[in-house]
C-alpha cells in the first residue's frame, strides 16, 4: 500500500499501526536505489511530503531546528559552515534536491556526510509517536550500519543544532562531486569553548570523537593540545579497509583532519 | 581537386547528429523496440573458476512468461567468438573461466520474466582454485585455466646488446611500474534489437566493426554471413569496449530460434562484469645514460593480466612491447613480454592499449633518469627524442617525427618558463610534468588492414559516400562526407552518408587502432576521385573542351579559361549517365605493413605512419592527504591535418579526461576473480568537476599517407595524459609516482613512506 498521510499525527497513527511493515518515504534517494537492487522490500510506504512545516528550518536563540523533510539542498547556504559544506559534498544537485535530513538521518549509515557535520554541532534529534515525544542526543541515535535506537512506531521529526558555534567539514572522496566518502570529519567550537568533533567512515556509525573533545575542552587548542586530540581522535577510529581505502589511511586521516579542522578554528 | 576551393577541409562544421544527441531524440540501441518483442536475460556463472556438473532449464522453462532458455546446445555453429583466438565460448561447456562467463540466455515475454527465468536456471558447480594474479598464474602446479596452459602469449624486442649497454652506461635506473584494470564505462550500455527479415537475422547493436561482427555472429549460428546483417544504431561511446562481441550472439540466436523480434539490455553492473577491461599491467624498466644524458640502453619486463579469455591481448602484448621505448632513440634494446591467463575478467582492447602501459613506464623512467642525473627533463627529452629520419625501436624510419615539434607547441602554450613556483597553502604543493609519446597507427604488424568505400551520385544528384566505418561518437561520418565533398567543392551538409550496416555498405575494417580517418579517409577520396573524373569526363564530351579546363565551382562546371562556359553540375551528371558513366565508384585503400621478425621482434614498417603528441600538466597535491587536483592541461598532438579542427579539440579534451580518469581514481578492484567495484556508485570516474581546463593545440605536420595529410587523433590524447599527471604529482612531492591510478591514499603512503618522520 501507498500512504499519504496530510499531517504528522496521521503519519504517526499510520506508523504505529503498520510497525516494522511500514517504511516512510520522503526524497526516496537512498530508498528506491535499494529496492532496484533489491536490497530494500518495502510492504507499505508512508509518504511524507505531503505533510506541510516538515521541511522547515527554525531559529530557536542559539539553536537552528531542521525539520525532517528538508532537504539537503536547502541548507546549503545556510551560514553554518560545516552544515552547508557537509551538504554541499552529498552527492550531486539532482540527489540534493530530493534527499532530506530525515532521510540521511535515518539511513544511519556511516558515511552520512551531514550526519557527521550534524554530530559536531552537538546536534539533538526529536523523536515523535502516538505515544509522545522524546529528544535524544544524535551522536546516540544511531547503533550500527543502517540501524538507529528508532522503535518501529517511531518517527524522526526535527534535528537541533547549536548555530552560534564556528565549524568547519572536510570530506576526502574520489573525485569532487557524487562520490561516496572515503574518510571525513565536521568539529566547531562553541563561544565557551565547547570542542564538537564528529568523524565518519571510520567506525560502523557516524562517531562522536569525545576522547578528542575532553582533551582539547580540558586543555584549549594549542598545538600541541591539537596535536594529542589528533591522536586521541585516531584511536577511537575502529575504520575497516574496502575497496574505497585501507584501515591504515582511514586512521591517519583522523589525526590528519582533526588537527586541520581544529588549526582552522582556532 | 582543381582549383582553390576549399569548402570543407579544416573547417569546423558541424556534425548532422550532434543536435539529436543534445536533445535527447537520437534512438540508441536500448531505445529500438518492436511489435510483441521478447525480452533476453543472461545467466552468469556464479563462479570465477568451476567446472560445470550440471545445468537444468526446467524450472526456468516453468516460470509464467518464459517462452525459451537457450544454452550450448542450441548453438548450430561453433560455441566460440573471439577477435584473435576463437576461445571465448557463447555459452560455457565444461568450465567457467571467469564470472562474467555466460551459461544461457533466458527469452521471456517481459523483461521482468526473463529475469525471474535467469535467476531459476539451475547450474551445479565444482569449484576449482581461483587463479586472480599473474603471480598465481605463474605459480608451480598452478591450476590450467585453458589445456594449453596460462600463457596466452609472449613478445620480444632485441635490438643491440643492451646488457653490455647498460654495464657501460654512466647511470642506470630500474624502476617498476603497475596499471590497474580499467573500464571503459561508455553511457550507451549494451543494448540492441533483432529479428527475422526473410531469413535473415537482423541485428541493430553498437560494436565497431559491424563485418567482423557479422563474420562471429555468423561462425556462431552457423549460418552463411548472407544470413545475418548487422545495422549499427547511434552509438553512445565505445573505447575499444565494443570491440569484442558482447550481446550479438544471443540476440541473433534468439531471434533466428523462436522467429520472434527480440531485444535486450545490459545493466551497469552486468556491462561492467562481462565486459572486457584494460590490462593490469607491471612493467620492470631499466634504462641506462651517459652523464651528458644519451640514452644508451633499455631492459623491459612486462607482465599482463589478460583475465580469462584472449580477446585481442596478443596484439595488446605487441603493442606494448613495440612501444617499449615510446618516442625516444635508444640504440640497445632487450624487451620481454608475457600474456597471462587468470580468473578475472578478460582484458582487450581499451583506447591506447599497450602503448598507454608503456607511456607511463618509459617516462617514468626517464624522469627518474633526468633526477639521477640532476639533468631537467625537458632538456633531457630533447637529446633524445626522434628527429626526421631516426629509426625507432622496431627500427622503423620515421620520416615526419614530430616529437619535439610537439613538446615545443606543448611548453609554448603552456608558458612552461613562466610556472610558478610557490605553495597556494602549507600543505598544498604545486607541481608541473610533461609527456612525450608515440603511437603507431593502424593495426600494424603486416595484419591485414584495409577500408573500403563506395561514392556515388544518387539518381537525385546527391552526393552519397557508403562506408562500414562505425560512428562510436568520434564524428567519423561526418569527417568522411567533408572528404567526399571537398572532391567536388560540394559542402558536407549536402553529401549523404550510408554507413555501417553490412548489407549497404563495404567493409571499412574497424573504429579503432585511431585507423578510420586515414583508412577510411583515403578509401573515400580515392572513390571520389574516380566519380569525379567520370563528371569531368562527361563534362568534356558534353562542352566540348578537355576536362582539365574545366572545373566545378558551386552547382555548376565552369571553363576556366573559357568564362563564356558554365553549366549546371545536375545537367552534367544527367548527361553523364545517358553516356553511361556510372558515377558509382567503390575504392579499397589497403596499405602494407610488415610483420615483425621471431628473433628480434623488429620490422622495418611494424605501422603505416606515427603520431606524436606532448602533454604539460599542473597539479596541487594536498601533503597530508595525499589529494590530487589537476589545475590545467595542455596537450598538443600532431594529427597532420585537422580536418575538422573542433572535432579534434573534441577528441583531444575527451582523451585527457579519460587519462586523467586511468591517472588519478579509474581501477577495477577484484578479489579472487570478483570485482568489488561493479556500479558508477563505486567505479568511479571523473565528473566535470574534476576535469580541468584543457588547451587543446594541434601540431599539423602533413602525413605522407594521409588524406590532406591527416593521420587521426583517437587514441594519443589519453596515452599523453596520463605520464604528464604522474610527473606533475612527483614534481610536487619529490618522490616517484609509478603505480596507476595515484589515489589519494597511494600518494599519500608514497609521501608518507619516504617522510615518516615528518607525518607521524
Amino acid at each position: 500500500m501507498f500512504y499519504r498521510p496530510e499531517s504528522i499525527d496521521e503519519a504517526l497513527a499510520l506508523k504505529s499501526r503498520l510497525g516494522a511493515h511500514g517504511t516512510f518515504l520522503a526524497g526516496g534517494t537512498d530508498l528506491v536505489v535499494g529496492i532496484r537492487k533489491e536490497k530494500t522490500r518495502v510492504e507499505h510506504f508512508i509518504d511524507l511530503t505531503r505533510i506541510a512545516g516538515l521541511d522547515g528550518v527554525y531559529r530557536d536563540r542559539d539553536r537552528l531546528r531542521i525539520g525532517a523533510l528538508c532537504t539537503h539542498a536547502a541548507l546549503e547556504r545556510e551560514a553554518i559552515t560545516a552544515l552547508a559544506d557537509a551538504c554541499e559534498t552529498v552527492g550531486g544537485p539532482q540527489i540534493r534536491n530530493l534527499g532530506t535530513i530525515g532521510g540521511q538521518l535515518g539511513t544511519a549509515s556511516p558515511a552520512g556526510d551531514v550526519s557527521v557535520a550534524l554530530i559536531a554541532l552537538d546536534a539533538d534529534c526529536e523523536i515523535a509517536s502516538v505515544r509522545g515525544t522524546r529528544t535524544i542526543a544524535l551522536a546516540d541515535l544511531f547503533v550500527g550500519p543502517g540501524r538507529t535506537v528508532l522503535s518501529p512506531d517511531e518517527m524522526l521529526l526535527s534535528v537541533s543544532i547549536a548555530a552560534d558555534r564556528k565549524s568547519a567539514f572536510y570530506k576526502i572522496g574520489k573525485r569532487d562531486a557524487v562520490a561516496i566518502s572515503l574518510v571525513m570529519a565536521a568539529a566547531s567550537v562553541a563561544p565557551d569553548g565547547a570542542v564538537s568533533i564528529g568523524l565518519g567512515c571510520v567506525a560502523p556509525v557516524p562517531l562522536r570523537a569525545r576522547l578528542a573533545e575532553a582533551h582539547v575542552r580540558e586543555h584549549g587548542l594549542s598545538d600541541d593540545a591539537i596535536e594529542r586530540a589528533a591522536e586521541l581522535a585516531m584511536s577511537e577510529a575502529s575504520p575497516i579497509s574496502d575497496h574505497r581505502g585501507s584501515a591504515e589511511y582511514r586512521r591517519a586521516m583522523c589525526a590528519t583532519l582533526v588537527r586541520r579542522l581544529l588549526r582552522g578554528l582556532r | 581537386m582543381s582549383g582553390a576551393q576549399q569548402h570543407n577541409i579544416g573547417r569546423s562544421v558541424v556534425r548532422p547528429d550532434v543536435r539529436d544527441k543534445v536533445t535527447g531524440a537520437t534512438r540508441f540501441g536500448g531505445d529500438l523496440c518492436g511489435p510483441e518483442v521478447l525480452s533476453a536475460s543472461v545467466v552468469r556463472a556464479a563462479h570465477a573458476h568451476a567446472k560445470v556438473i550440471r545445468v537444468d532449464f526446467s524450472k526456468a522453462k516453468a516460470i509464467d512468461g518464459v517462452i525459451a532458455v537457450l544454452g550450448r546446445d542450441d548453438i548450430k555453429g561453433t560455441n566460440r567468438h573471439g577477435l584473435i583466438k576463437r576461445d571465448h565460448p557463447v555459452f560455457c561447456d565444461e568450465r567457467v573461466r571467469y564470472r562474467g562467463d555466460a551459461i544461457a540466455v533466458v527469452i521471456a515475454t517481459t523483461p521482468e520474466a526473463a529475469k525471474l527465468g535467469r535467476d531459476a536456471v539451475e547450474v551445479e558447480y565444482e569449484a576449482l582454485p581461483v587463479i586472480a594474479t599473474m603471480a598465481d598464474a605463474q605459480a608451480d602446479g598452478a591450476e590450467r585455466i585453458h589445456e594449453f596452459g596460462n600463457v596466452l602469449a609472449t613478445q620480444l624486442i632485441r635490438k643491440g646488446d643492451a646488457a653490455k649497454a647498460l654495464g657501460e652506461s654512466d647511470v642506470v635506473v630500474t624502476r617498476t611500474f603497475a596499471m590497474g584494470g580499467v573500464d571503459h564505462a561508455f553511457l550507451d550500455l549494451e543494448a540492441g534489437y533483432a529479428e527475422m527479415d526473410g531469413d535473415v537475422v537482423t541485428i541493430h547493436a553498437s560494436g565497431q566493426w559491424v563485418h567482423e561482427e557479422r563474420r562471429l555472429i555468423a561462425l556462431a549460428l552457423g549460418l552463411p554471413v548472407e544470413r545475418v546483417r548487422i545495422v549499427q544504431p547511434p552509438t553512445g561511446g565505445a573505447f575499444g569496449g565494443r570491440e569484442d562481441i558482447s550481446i550479438q550472439i544471443y540476440l541473433g540466436l534468439a531471434a533466428l530460434t523462436l522467429g520472434k523480434p527480440v531485444r535486450m539490455q545490459y545493466t551497469r553492473e552486468e556491462s561492467m562484469v562481462a565486459r572486457h577491461k584494460r590490462h593490469p599491467m607491471e612493467i620492470e624498466y631499466t634504462l641506462g645514460a651517459t652523464r651528458d644524458g644519451t640514452l644508451t640502453a633499455a631492459k623491459v619486463i612486462i607482465r599482463s593480466d589478460e583475465g580469462a579469455y584472449a580477446s585481442t591481448g596478443p596484439a595488446v602484448l605487441r603493442k606494448a612491447v613495440s612501444h617499449c621505448t615510446g618516442p625516444y632513440r635508444v640504440p640497445h634494446v632487450e624487451a620481454d613480454g608475457v600474456a597471462l591467463f587468470t580468473n578475472n575478467c578478460p582484458t582487450g582492447a581499451m583506447r591506447g592499449f599497450g602503448a598507454c602501459q608503456l607511456a607511463i613506464a618509459y617516462e617514468g623512467a626517464v624522469l627518474a633518469v633526468a633526477r639521477e642525473l640532476g639533468m631537467d627533463v625537458v632538456e633531457l627529452k630533447k637529446k633524445n627524442l626522434v628527429r626526421d629520419g631516426d629509426s625507432i625501436t622496431t627500427g622503423q624510419v620515421i620520416p615526419v617525427a614530430s616529437a619535439i615539434d610537439c613538446l615545443d607547441a606543448a611548453l609554448d602554450r603552456f608558458h612552461w618558463n613562466a610556472r610558478r613556483k610557490d605553495h597556494p597553502a602549507p600543505h598544498l604543493r604545486r607541481g608541473y610534468g610533461v609527456s612525450t609519446i608515440c603511437f603507431g597507427l593502424g593495426y600494424g604488424d603486416g595484419y591485414p588492414d584495409a577500408s573500403r568505400a563506395r561514392v556515388r551520385f544518387a539518381e537525385d544528384n546527391v552526393l552519397e559516400v557508403y562506408s562500414g566505418g562505425v560512428d562510436v561518437g568520434q564524428g567519423l561520418h561526418s569527417l568522411l562526407a567533408q572528404i567526399a565533398g571537398e572532391e567536388f567543392g560540394i559542402d558536407a551538409s549536402r553529401v549523404r552518408v550510408i554507413a555501417s550496416d553490412t548489407a549497404l555498405t563495404p567493409e571499412s575494417g574497424s573504429s579503432s587502432a585511431t585507423r578510420q580517418t586515414l583508412f577510411s579517409g583515403n578509401a573515400v577520396k580515392l572513390a571520389a576521385g574516380e566519380v569525379h573524373r567520370q563528371v569531368m569526363d562527361a563534362a568534356a564530351v558534353m562542352l566540348g573542351l578537355h576536362w582539365e579546363d574545366l572545373a566545378i565551382k558551386g552547382d555548376r562546371i565552369v571553363g576556366i579559361h573559357h568564362e563564356n562556359v558554365a553549366t549546371p553540375l545536375a545537367f552534367v551528371l544527367s548527361g553523364a549517365r545517358a553516356r553511361g558513366f556510372t558515377l558509382d565508384s567503390t575504392a579499397v585503400y589497403k596499405p602494407r605493413t610488415v610483420a615483425p621478425t621471431d628473433q628480434s621482434g623488429r620490422s622495418p614498417r611494424a605501422f603505416l605512419t606515427y603520431m606524436f603528441g606532448s602533454h604539460a600538466a599542473e597539479v596541487i597535491v594536498d601533503i597530508e592527504t595525499g589529494e590530487v587536483r589537476v589545475e590545467r592541461i595542455v596537450a598538443a598532438h600532431d594529427v597532420g591535418k585537422a580536418i575538422n579542427p573542433r572535432e579534434v579539440e573534441g577528441q583531444i579534451e575527451g582523451g585527457v579526461a579519460q587519462g586523467l580518469g586511468m591517472a588519478l581514481m579509474e581501477e577495477v578492484v577484484t578479489r579472487q576473480g570478483r570485482i568489488l567495484n561493479a556500479s558508477f556508485t563505486d567505479y568511479i570516474i571523473p565528473t566535470i568537476l574534476d576535469v580541468p581546463r584543457i588547451e587543446a593545440v594541434i601540431v599539423e605536420r602533413a602525413d605522407l599517407e594521409g588524406p590532406h595529410g591527416a593521420r587521426g587523433v583517437g587514441e594519443p590524447p589519453l596515452i599523453g595524459a596520463v605520464p604528464a599527471i604522474l610527473a606533475a604529482i612527483s614534481d610536487a612531492i619529490g618522490h616517484p609516482v609509478e603505480q596507476t591510478p595515484a589515489t589519494a591514499e597511494r600518494v599519500w603512503k608514497i609521501i608518507h613512506q619516504d617522510n615518516a618522520e615528518h607525518l607521524t
